[in-house]
């Protein structure tokens, strides 16, 4: 970049051009939301399987995957944090969202027994809010209409009993984390957006 | 008002790309700033330390492993003087 005198249009053009350069659309971080979408896929078909076609004592099992899921997450998104050359507002409201609604998950499932184990409505709520606030910060509908989806089977949960959740609960994972979280990532191949 | 008048630290084409850069997010590395603003690591340099002893901008000097990380922030009194700077132009514009 030249030094020269700036006259005010010029100013104006170079303070605009240089807003635009350091907004960023959103970042890929479609890793979380397959990562995610595949552990509670795993973890609510195997509880449903369990408790309706056999007599194991523990079939909540599958959910211990979420302490290794946070373990990854916290390892991913400090590395990432660390290793970005620009911190944005938008990256950083986007962390404290899912770190806020993943307190709020752990603190329902912890507390389940209190409300006789019927999480999964809540879980699909705030896993709604998530996808759907995330998906308008990043201008991405597949997100959004996933966001959706949760809201609509968190109705249909509440009316559920325990077992038909998990059903619930993994058919909102699919459509609500995997399919944007497949989309986001081919995006990113494709066009590095 | 005079064009000359207007804050002589912001008034520069590449003092004024860092802080319009920097306005917009919470914190950027050197790297970053240089290759959005094009320019090169000396006159980068020099701009920063006259931005910082201005008090406009923090800067913050670590080692990543075995590289050295200087990382960017823009101040309260920078934004103050951004703002003022912008008000000022767009005075300057109006017909």
């Amino acid at each position: 970049m030249e030094e020269k005198e700036l006259t005010p249009h010029e100013s104006m053009a170079l303070i605009q051009s240089m807003i635009g350069k350091a907004r960023k659309r959103y970042s890929d971080n479609s890793f979380f939301f397959l990562l995610w979408g595949w552990i509670v896929l795993v973890a609510s078909v195997g509880h449903y399987y369990l408790s309706t076609f056999t007599d194991f004592e523990y079939p909540f099992i599958g959910w211990s995957l979420t302490i290794i899921g946070a373990i990854v997450s916290g390892v991913v998104g400090a590395r990432r944090g660390k290793k970005s050359q620009v911190k944005n507002y938008t990256d950083k409201m986007y962390a404290w969202l899912w770190f806020s609604l993943g307190m709020a998950m752990f603190t329902i499932v912890f507390n389940g027994q209190l409300i006789g184990w019927n999480t999964v409505p809540f879980i699909l709520l705030l896993a709604g809010v998530g996808t759907a606030v995330s998906g308008a910060m990043m201008g991405f509908r597949p997100l959004q209409i996933g966001g959706l989806v949760f809201w609509i089977l968190a109705f249909i949960a509440f009316r559920q009993p325990e077992n038909y959740q998990m059903l619930i609960l993994a058919g909102g994972i699919a459509i609500g984390y995997l399919v944007p979280g497949y989309i986001m990532k081919a995006n990113f191949r494709k066009h590095g957006v | 008002m005079g064009f000359n008048q207007l804050d002589p630290l912001l008034h520069s084409q590449l003092r004024l790309a860092v802080m319009s850069l920097l306005i917009s997010v919470e914190t950027a590395d050197f790297v970053y700033i240089k290759e959005q603003t094009e320019s090169t690591a000396g006159n980068l340099s020099v701009q920063l330390d006259k931005l910082s002893t201005a008090g406009y901008i923090e800067i913050t000097k670590q080692f990543e492993g075995k590289k050295p990380k200087t990382t960017c922030k823009i101040t309260q009194k920078g934004v103050d003087a951004f703002d003022t700077y912008v008000k000022e132009i767009q005075q300057y514009l109006k017909p």
